[in-house]
């Protein structure tokens, strides 16, 4: 079974971030890193691989120069080979288009299971998933809990309020998967060295068929207007507790809407 | 006669030297299994010779304990004199009466020798008083002898006194049976005082008696001197012989600050772009520098350190004598693999016991949550040779290397474990990854982030200025330091209070100073101490080339840890830079005027060193100086102070691990902190106060500290004496 796992090369999400002119996020002003919630994803698919389920698993990511970073960070935790999408054209690209490049890539690349996070830091949509899917004509299942894969079968565990759903679906399929399964393993510094020597292979837009006309800040569904930055932490309010506490207490939360 | 006793002697000499020597050659091909030791440390000869005249003839570090470092002093010198007549005991082997060239036949010779004959059974006295006393029986864990071999231990007093009267008695009879020697009568044995006393003893027995007397005791009293060698090559008392190359060949000035840099057979390791065959610290036994290796043999088991360490004393598995018994222990069973013929393959072309293949693929740190590692009085036992707790348990706190009289060096050691345990397995407490991805991604290990460098400063109601915020490119000629503000300055709510106070203070001063803002990072020390050299040295290398660009020069800092690594590691990447830690600095102000701490605070206070400043960097009177000049100030050491000070508990990136072993190492310096009955308990480093202020929290909620007892910052105290206004009311 080959495996392939979206991943997405987000800004530090504990950086400050800057806006480009035309109101993308400016990457090269900002650290990158392999979104924290694809990496429960690149966990699990290593952990298939190691149970012998997978015999392959490669990691995708649609993303600048920078985004191979995150790539190898994923190569450490396991993983045979990678691929990038990279073209200046994805530009300011929404999720629409960034799904049709994966499904794209996803074309060309091949695949019987396809893992993602279940959610990016930076822009948290949790589509884009679900477009690929659509894109693809597979089968999806969205923020699995648990996972465990058997023949041509993928089952998941959802937690919803109250009930836990199992879901079985047939492959090809695409799974999402959440924060509550296990998280990363810390790579060793030898798995660090030995994801150099793993396989990248780069593509543009034209490798993969992509009109580039379809892609980029000019052809997003919806367009950013203006930018403002949350404000800065303030000091919170003390309620120091005279007797009169929790009544102080109750009034602020109600003050606030809370109760 | 002459020629039955020569023969004996000859046959017993050759036979237990043979013994030995076979013995000794067997250590020393095993040493050589181990890796090369890094450049510059065999080179300088004149450290060599003023550490062996300080620490072997000198003694020094013994006789920091009064009572058993005067023993120890006069059974080594007792020793050293009795080899004259050890000497003597052979050439009279060879020519009856013999005597040594010169001084040989003076009185006052025979009267030395007899009086540190005597000496050393005195002093055997006092260690037969003192073994009784702090034997593990009656004291258990707490005894500095628990986990040692205690059977040799009484083995080997009882030896040195057999060599002592065994050559007494002969000298005695000697006087007997003796009457001229080749230059007329034999003098020297007049001034023998000790040897006297024997030949009235045999007196009585008359010429011809005494005769064979002397040849009996002349062969008895070799025969016991040469068991003894033979019994010391096997045995903890190797520290005889060893303790000279290990002295000569240890990390000078001391095991202590600055880690060294990660060595593959004897070269630094380049991270960048690290050889396949690199070693990354210690994964097998063999890994070790030969001089590790020499460490383990040396180590006498005399538990100093143990009685010192925070770890053990709170009851965790980690005693560092423990750990170099077993370190030692694993090398003598591992060496039958180590030193048999290896094939092309690298498996050994011999045949090996089953016994002797399992050590050698038994691994040097054991896996966590080994149900059978335990580390008892039995030492240390589990799948690996040194348990996992064990290796983790360490707060690099340096009080085993401060005490070891050996110069034994243990925190390096446990960090070149770790370093490999992290870089290559990447196995370590697993709560400590949070640490770690934050120093990565965030560059403090909170995860704060950059962004957040600044807060601590809002609240001054001066302007704090910061290195690039009006486009400077490099630092400014006008400003004198750069403030190294540090992660728990920036970021931590209590730290925050140390570092306002600090710039207030140097505002006050007149001091122009600076901080580096969002560009600092953590200087990737609890990275370094918990083994990750990888992330250290990115870390380092970003700030030092911040540092550099910026053309930094002088740097004061408030955190002992960052002030450490600056200091005395950043140098080994290129940043050279003359560090101050705040104390230092503010007390220089004080003494020249520039600050005046002129209002009366009433109150008591102890004074916790912490370990990277005191031990690690001789940090010790600055900060006393400060509280000195504080008017109305009480201050009360201590029991365990200055280079004996107890650890907080948070070095060596403990402050960053879960403690569920055995009891909280900050509660046990609080209490004793609290035993000073303090108003306020200060230290010198943010983690210091945050163990400190959980300790004291804790045991305010219990109900057994006061209330009003606060946990400050030398700084914050000095503060309240210069603008008692500008002091917030602290919470506790
Ligand atoms: C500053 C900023 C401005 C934006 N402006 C617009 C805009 O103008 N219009 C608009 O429609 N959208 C905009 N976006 C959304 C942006 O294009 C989306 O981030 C992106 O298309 C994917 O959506 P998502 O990040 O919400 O992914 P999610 O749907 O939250 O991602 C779920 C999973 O999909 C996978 N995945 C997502 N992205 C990738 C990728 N690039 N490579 C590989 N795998 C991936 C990962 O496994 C991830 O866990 C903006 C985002 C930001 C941060
Ligand atoms: S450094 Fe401190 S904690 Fe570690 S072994 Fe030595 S004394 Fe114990
Ligand atoms: S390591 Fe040093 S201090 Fe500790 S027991 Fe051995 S010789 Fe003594």
């Amino acid at each position: 079974m080959k495996i392939v796992v979206l991943v997405k090369y987000v800004p530090e999400p504990t950086a400050t971030w800057k806006f480009a002119p035309d109101l993308t996020l400016d990457r090269g002003a900002v650290e990158g890193r392999l979104s924290e919630l694809d990496e429960y994803a690149v966990e699990q698919a290593a952990r298939l691989q190691e149970a012998g389920t997978a015999s392959e698993v490669v990691f995708l990511t649609v993303g600048p120069a920078k985004a191979v970073d995150g790539l190898r960070k994923a190569l450490a935790i396991g993983g045979d080979s990678a691929v990038h999408v990279t073209d200046a054209a994805m530009h300011g690209s929404d999720a629409l288009a960034t799904s049709l490049v994966l499904a794209k890539a996803l074309e060309k690349t091949g695949f019987d299971l396809v893992l993602t996070g279940m959610a990016s830091t930076d822009a948290e949509m949790s589509v884009v998933p679900s477009m690929v899917a659509d894109r693809l004509g597979i089968n999806q299942a969205t923020f699995a809990g648990a996972l465990s894969v058997e023949g041509g079968t993928v089952s998941i565990k959802r937690d919803s309020e109250g009930a836990v759903l199992e879901v079985s679906t047939a492959l090809p399929a695409i799974v999402s998967i959440t924060d509550t399964n296990p998280e990363a393993r810390y790579p060793a510094f030898k798995a660090i060295m030995a994801s150099k020597k793993k396989p990248v292979t780069t593509y543009s837009l034209a490798d993969l068929g992509v009109d580039a006309s379809s892609v980029g800040l000019a052809a997003a569904a919806v367009k950013v207007t203006s930018v403002t930055p949350t404000p800065a932490r303030t000091a919170g309010t003390i309620v120091p507790d005279e007797g009169e506490g929790g009544a102080q207490l109750a009034e602020f939360l109600s003050s606030r809407g809370f109760v | 006669m002459q020629m039955v006793r020569f023969v004996l002697g000859l046959v017993m000499t050759v036979v237990c030297l043979g013994l030995a020597g076979r013995r000794l050659m067997f250590l020393y091909r095993l040493g050589r299994t181990g890796q090369p030791v890094e450049p510059g440390r065999t080179s300088d000869t004149g450290a060599a010779v003023r550490a062996e005249l300080a620490e072997v003839a000198g003694q020094r570090k013994l006789l920091r304990w009064t009572v058993p470092g005067v023993a120890h002093f006069m059974v080594f010198w007792g020793f050293m004199v009795l080899l004259f007549t050890v000497v003597e005991a052979f050439g009279a082997l060879v020519w009856p009466s013999f005597q040594i060239p010169v001084v040989g036949n003076w009185p006052w010779f025979g009267f030395v020798e007899d009086l540190f004959a005597i000496m050393c059974v005195l002093a055997l006295a006092i260690f037969v008083v003192i073994r009784i006393k702090d034997a593990p029986k009656n004291l258990g864990r707490r005894s500095r002898f628990f986990g040692s071999h205690l059977g040799p231990a009484w083995f080997v007093l009882f030896m040195i006194f057999n060599v002592v009267w065994t050559l007494l008695a002969f000298r005695g009879a000697s006087i007997n049976a003796q009457e001229v020697g080749p230059s007329g009568k034999m003098r020297f044995l007049e001034g023998a005082f000790a040897s006297q006393w024997f030949a009235k003893l045999f007196e009585p027995l008359g010429q011809h008696t005494n005769e064979i007397l002397e040849t009996v005791l002349l062969l008895l009293s070799l025969a016991v001197l040469l068991v003894f060698t033979v019994f010391v090559t096997y045995s903890k008392h190797l520290h005889i012989f060893l303790s000279i190359p290990n002295v000569a060949y240890a990390r000078r000035p001391r095991a202590l600050g600055g880690l060294l840099p990660v060595y593959s057979n004897g070269k630094k390791v380049d991270f960048e772009d690290p050889g396949d065959d690199d070693l990354m610290g210690v994964g097998k036994i063999e890994d070790f520098t030969w001089k590790g290796l020499l460490d383990f043999g040396t180590c006498t088991e005399c538990g100093r350190c143990q009685s010192q360490c925070p770890a053990w004393n709170t009851g965790k598995p980690l005693s560092p004598k423990i750990l170099m018994m077993t370190l030692r222990d694993h090398a003598l069973a591992k060496a039958p693999y180590l030193l048999a013929t290896k094939g092309e393959d690298g498996e050994p072309t011999t045949a090996l016991t089953d016994a002797d293949k399992a050590e050698a693929q038994r691994p040097l740190v054991g896996p966590e949550g080994d149900e059978t590692a335990s580390v008892d009085e039995h030492g240390a036992r589990g799948v690996g040779a040194v348990p996992f707790d064990m290796l983790w348990s360490c707060t690099t706190c340096g009080a085993c290397v401060e005490q070891c009289p050996v110069d034994i060096e243990h925190v390096d050691h446990i960090v070149d474990m770790r370093r490999h345990q992290v870089l290559m397995e990447a196995a370590f407490p697993e709560e400590a990854g949070v640490m770690l991805n934050n120093l990565e991604h965030a560059g403090d290990p909170w995860g704060r982030g950059a962004s957040a460098r600044m807060e601590w400063a809002a609240p001054l109601d001066f302007e704090v200025r910061q290195f690039g915020a009006n486009g400077e490119e490099t630092i400014p000629d006008d400003v004198e330091y750069l403030y190294w503000v540090g992660c728990a300055g920036a970021l931590d709510d209590t730290a925050m209070r140390t570092a306002r106070a600090v710039a207030t203070l140097l505002h006050e001063a007149g001091v122009e100073f600076m901080v580096l803002g969002e560009a600092e990072a953590c200087t990737g020390d609890p990275a370094r101490r918990m083994g990750h050299e990888f992330l250290f040295q990115m870390l380092a290398m970003q700030n030092v080339e911040t540092l550099n660009t910026a053309g930094a020069k002088r740097i004061v800092v408030t955190c002992a840890h960052c002030f450490n690594t600056l200091a005395n590691e950043y140098p080994q990447v290129g940043g050279h830079y003359e560090v101050v830690h705040h104390t230092t600095l503010l007390a220089r102000l004080v003494a020249e005027g520039k600050i005046a701490p002129v209002h009366r605070v009433d109150a008591a206070t102890t004074y916790h060193d912490p370990c990277y400043l005191g031990r690690h960097n001789r940090i010790f009177t600055a900060p006393r100086e400060l509280l000195a000049a504080i008017p109305g100030l009480r201050v009360t050491e201590m029991e365990r102070t200055k280079e004996k000070s107890f650890c907080c508990g948070a070095g060596g990136a403990r402050m960053w691990m879960d403690e569920n072993l055995g009891t909280r190492i900050n509660l046990n310096r609080t209490d004793e902190a609290l035993g000073t009955k303090p108003d306020v308990v200060t230290a010198a480093c943010p983690f210091c106060i945050t163990m400190l202020s959980d300790g004291v929290s804790q045991r305010q909620l219990e109900g057994t500290a006061a209330e009003t007892v606060q946990v400050a910052d030398v700084a914050e105290i000095l503060l309240r004496s210069v603008k008692p206004e500008d002091v917030p009311t602290p919470v506790s």
